[in-house]
């Protein structure tokens, strides 16, 4: 990797000038990338001093500060770039710059696309699967912005990767109509809606939520969980002439999270009605031809592959974790630029009703295993509920298991401390107010703050 | 010519014919046979000038090579004889075969320029050899470093001479000019300009001590000048020429007529390139611009639609004109096209006031202003500015966005997704190289809007629809950006007065519970990123109603509100009906009169703090209201009233309440 102009000056400089903050340059050529992973600890601020640079798809504003944490993605040079940084961890590191070779397939891709929304009022519904790290969110995430920049399309996104909290917090699936620009920051692609100002336009996702960490622990009821979302979205693409002519872009989980005869994969297809498939990956790929086959030969030719993209930085189970860690602190407490006031309430363990989704792994020998999709009903304790996330449903506190399990998702709320003494526990609830009389679903997901 | 006169010729052609590789015997045979005929030296150059045209361009260097080989050998009168002819034989053959005879051909001239020993002067003409070397200075920019090592090391009295030829072959031209019953007299300013500026030049040279890269530069560019003049004159006399081919044609057949026709749009056309070609080497070289480089900036675009008519005449006339416009010619004419579109766009440029002007200076100190200008306007702007009054050029970049945005828009103006048949979704299509795509399409997603927000990178386009949606979403950002700020100024203003109050700087917020479903189906996300004032409705959807019932009736409530007010208002009051949702709804502007920002409720004694109003563009109070000058939290009052509660002293009554609300 050849020198950077402004990296040696800045290494040199950083011995005199103990963990500098100051400004480096950097310029990028038409068609590079530069990838760039932000730890959490550390800020990373770039200014784009001249030139067309995006990030995921979403282009950004000449001459303004972009903060940076916590996040790996890439700056894409559409154009020639000048920009400026500064960063202490990146400081004396080697910076990764190089050619974006897979960025005309999403171009060719997104006008492929963008014809089918042209010419028809019901738009091209695709889904993207493939391995892990092989660039699925990135593909959707730049499909995404790129569909709202030309006309004023709006088109559906639907994550299916519960562990990924996109719009929400994880351990949810979700549908948000993409109708305004994403915040190239975060790695949430945005903010849900608030009551008050947010810098961008904030989205309204549709959550459903599935509530366990690996979708191995209960297959059966991730499938159930797709299939009401799906009936929801479908639903709103009938009543919503836009988003139905824009289409959805479909993220999937990565397929060695998925069944081996990738069932959930076919159930995804089947609900939502998918056109198109995108595989990223090789030709070679096992898992290429095992999807070949389970489609008809008259699908085939709707089966498209593009290779893994350039842009990708692999990414850890620690890295993925302190992204849900994010999202949930985001969902409560909002961003750096817009702050949000959560609630804590004080309820008595009578007060609450809270069912669990089961998991078909750690409690085998508990649990009957006929009907794997049921609820079953939580003793309100310290160790079942302490720091746990939970989803407030729209069903009654008095409802029976069948009704809470259909029910729409009201939001989230985190037990923050459990008095068994006193028989009471603390919420926090992102909404002020009384707590909603409504029966709760426990999810696998701790948050300590 | 007698008959063994006729052989010998005849036996010439014949070896001649042979001579379809290169073969010294040959040469050597046509070189003997000339040398001892030298009586029929007229019929052999005439052969051999044939041969050149006729033969295939592999082979006219091999002709060449016989033409050189019988004048370096025979020398005089074949020399002369072929010294006539020279430059056209020469450059038709050039032009016409590839890039290897092309250096073999230039290999040769080298040795014409030297200067024979025994005369001291070069084998063939000068002029002619001069025009040869112009045309091939001109022909490529490749060969173009090649001439100039060819060219003898410039000294300062070299130079003074080619200006001298120069400036008499101006005042020749102007002369003329103004014998001429055309008397132009831009044409004449101009050309009095020029001898103008090469007088200055001369005076510069004589004075100045110039480093011999500057020499250089300025022997290229007196080259340059000649080779444009040569141009001219070559084009007058060709004009007068076609004229009168076109009076003798005219007088023959009706078949020529179409061909008639033709040279006359030709003529037609070459007029036009004389008049604009004889501003532009003076144009082309006071402003050192490069009207080559220039014009293929623009090479894409055909913007001018005056080029468009122009090809399309020589496309037209195409068959017709080969016999009398050779192949040099078409170029030449592409090349005055280029120069044409410069000159029209240096005049719209002038007509702008975009071009600085120069007031009368020599070319040499002109240009090393033009170049100290960059460091020293920035470096020391100050000085510099009052050394000259040279206005500040914008940014490159900011130029360079220009450009870039032009190319921008031609490139998409008339690309229609839908009919472009090679989109397709397929996998070939998606991993295959798409020019559509590369060159045109992906424009749409950034320059073919050109302004871009400058808060979010958001771009808009320049048409009527868009300029509003761009100002309605820089409005949009204003807003949100002071509601984010929050009405910081008057609860500072609380805090200076009221020091027990400890409200938070920024407007609080939460995030809101997720719609049920029914809700996010019929939602509209135009809701949210509406940015014009009047839609945010008093009926908001996008916030949740919690006693939402699974049928759908309520959604024609119209009072949907935030879900802790409706859950706190469940014991409904029996008295007086009156809609919470009404209450939360009231508000009170701050009037004018009062200084404090801030009123103490009386019955929850809690400070209201004022809040900006953007629908309003108000200050108000909100959810409060006035009664008989007191100001109170509408449910409060509401509260009060209802528990009949006098113990504050207050009247309140909920039928003057009721009054207050439906007003």
């Amino acid at each position: 990797m050849e020198s950077l102009p402004g990296i040696n000056d800045a290494s040199s400089n950083q011995e005199v000038v103990n963990g500098d903050d100051e400004i480096h340059d950097l310029s990028l050529k038409k068609g590079d990338e530069w990838k760039i992973g932000v730890s959490s600890d550390n800020k990373l601020i770039v200014k784009i001093i001249h030139g067309i640079a995006e990030i995921f798809g979403t282009e950004l504003a000449n001459n303004k500060d972009y903060v940076f944490q916590n996040f790996k993605f890439s700056i894409f040079a559409v154009e020639d770039v000048e920009l400026q940084w500064r960063c202490m961890e990146l400081v004396g590191t080697n910076l990764s710059v190089q050619e974006n070779i897979t960025a005309k397939y999403i171009y060719n891709l997104h006008f492929a696309l963008e014809k089918l929304r042209a010419a028809s009022f019901d738009g091209p519904k695709i889904m993207i699967v493939g391995n892990s790290n092989t660039g699925k969110t990135s593909l959707t995430r730049t499909l995404c912005s790129y569909a709202i920049k030309y006309k004023t399309y709006q088109p559906l996104f639907v994550n299916l990767n519960p562990a990924e909290g996109i719009f929400t917090v994880p351990g949810a699936i979700s549908a948000t109509p993409v109708s305004d620009i994403l915040d190239p920051q975060s790695s949430r692609w945005g903010q849900s809606m608030t009551s008050g100002a947010t810098e961008l336009h904030s989205k309204q996702p549709l959550v459903k939520n599935f509530g366990l960490e690996y979708i191995r622990e209960n297959r059966e009821l991730y499938k159930v969980v797709i299939s009401q979302l799906a009936e929801v979205a479908m639903n709103r693409m009938q009543n919503d002439a836009l988003v139905h002519r824009s289409g959805c872009i479909i993220n999937t989980p990565p397929l060695e999270d998925l069944d081996d005869d990738l069932s959930e994969l076919l159930v995804s297809f089947n609900q939502f009605k998918v056109n198109y498939i995108i595989y990223l990956g090789e030709e070679t790929d096992e898992n290429f031809s095992k999807i070949k086959k389970m489609f008809p030969e008259s699908f085939l030719a709707n089966i498209l592959r593009i290779p893994k993209l350039s842009g990708i930085i692999p990414t850890d189970d620690i890295y993925k974790r302190s992204l849900q860690r994010s999202s949930i602190r985001e969902y409560f407490y909002g961003t750096y630029n817009s702050v949000l006031s959560p609630y804590t309430i004080g309820v008595d363990f009578d007060d609450l009703t809270v069912w669990k989704p089961k998991n078909m792994i750690e409690d085998q020998e508990n649990m009957e295993q006929s009907s794997p999709s049921k609820y079953t009903s939580v003793e309100i304790n310290a160790s079942n509920l302490q720091h746990s996330l939970v989803s407030l449903t729209y069903a009654d506190r008095k409802e029976n298991e069948s009704a809470v399990q259909k029910a729409a998702i009201l939001g989230y709320g985190l037990v923050t401390e459990v008095n068994e003494k006193r028989h009471k526990l603390r919420i926090l609830l992102p909404v002020p107010g009384a707590l909603p009389n409504k029966a709760m679903v426990l999810t696998s997901y701790r948050y300590l703050e | 010519m007698d008959r063994d006169q006729e052989a010998i010729v005849k036996d010439f052609t014949s070896i001649l014919d042979e001579l379809t590789f290169n073969s010294r015997p040959i040469i050597t045979t046509l070189t003997k046979m000339a040398e001892e005929n030298i009586s029929l030296a007229q019929y052999f150059v005439d052969a051999l000038e044939s041969r050149v045209e006729k033969c295939v361009p592999k082979q006219k260097l091999y002709a060449f090579y016989t033409i050189d080989s019988i004048c370096k050998n025979a020398g005089s009168p074949y020399t002369i004889y072929f010294s006539r002819n020279l430059y056209n034989l020469y450059k038709k053959a050039y032009l016409l075969v590839d890039n290897q005879v092309r250096t073999k051909l230039i290999n040769m001239f080298k040795t014409w320029i030297q200067p024979i020993e025994s005369t001291g002067l070069p084998i063939f003409d000068n002029v002619e050899l001069d025009k040869i070397e112009n045309f091939l200075i001109k022909a490529s920019a490749l060969h173009h470093k090649n001439f100039t090592k060819l060219l003898p090391e410039p000294t300062v009295p070299l130079l003074l001479r080619d200006i001298d030829k120069l400036t008499t072959l101006t005042n020749e031209r102007l002369t003329k000019q103004k014998n001429s019953d055309s008397n132009d007299e831009k044409e004449i300013e101009k050309l009095n300009m020029k001898i103008l500026v090469l007088s200055q030049l001369k005076q510069e040279l004589q004075k100045g001590k110039l480093t011999k890269v500057a020499l250089k530069q300025v022997q290229v560019q007196l080259l340059q000048v000649f080779a444009q003049d040569q141009q001219v004159l070559q084009e007058r006399i060709r004009q007068e020429q076609l004229q009168q081919e076109q009076l003798q044609q005219r007088q023959r057949t009706e078949q020529l007529q179409l061909q008639q026709l033709s040279h006359h749009q030709n003529a037609a056309i070459n007029q036009q390139f004389q008049i604009k070609n004889d501003h532009n080497p003076l144009f082309g070289n006071s402003l050192n611009l490069n009207p080559q480089g220039f014009s293929t900036l623009f090479n894409n675009s055909n913007f001018i639609p005056m080029n468009q008519n122009m090809d399309d005449n020589n496309t037209m006339g195409g068959m017709n004109l080969n016999n009398i416009i050779e192949p040099a010619n078409i170029s030449n004419i592409e090349k005055q096209n280029k120069l044409n579109k410069m000159h029209s766009l240096f005049e719209s440029l002038k007509a702008e006031k975009l071009v600085f002007q120069p007031k009368e200076q020599s070319i040499i100190t002109l240009n090393a202003k033009l170049n100290i200008d960059d460091g020293k306007l920035i470096n020391n702007s100050g000085r510099a500015k009052s050394e000259t009054d040279l206005t500040r050029l914008p940014s490159i970049e900011f130029l360079s966005n220009i450009i870039s945005d032009c190319k921008a828009y031609f490139s998409t103006v008339n690309i229609d997704i839908v009919n472009t048949p090679s989109l397709n979704i397929s996998q070939d299509f998606i991993l295959g190289e798409n020019k559509i795509v590369e060159n045109n399409l992906i424009n749409t997603l950034y320059r073919a809007k050109p302004k871009k927000c400058t808060l979010c990178g958001k771009r808009f386009g320049n048409t009527l629809d868009e300029r509003r949606l761009q100002s309605d979403h820089l409005d949009w950002h204003f807003r949100i950006n002071k509601r984010i700020k929050g009405s910081e100024n008057t609860l500072s203003n609380i805090t200076a007065t009221n020091s027990s109050s400890n409200t938070t700087q920024k407007n609080i917020q939460s995030r809101n519970w997720y719609l049920h479903d029914s809700q996010w189906i019929i939602f509209k996300d135009k809701e949210i990123v509406s940015t014009s004032r009047s839609d945010h409705s008093e009926n908001n959807m996008t916030v949740v109603n919690l006693d939402f019932n699974t049928n759908m009736n309520s959604q024609k409530n119209n009072n949907i509100n935030n879900a802790d007010r409706n859950l706190s208002g469940n014991e409904s009051n029996k008295f007086v009906k009156i809609d919470e949702g009404l209450l939360s709804k009231k508000y009170v502007i701050v009037p004018e009169s009062v200084e404090d920002m801030s009123f103490k409720c009386p019955v929850c004694k809690e400070i209201v703090a004022a809040t900006y109003d953007e629908e309003l563009g108000e200050w108000i109070w909100k959810g409060c209201m006035e009664y008989k000058g007191k100001y109170f939290h509408a449910t409060c009052y509401y509260e009060s009233a209802k528990n009949k509660n006098t113990s504050i002293g207050l009247e309140l009554d909920m039928e003057k309440l009721k009054n207050l609300i439906t007003d």
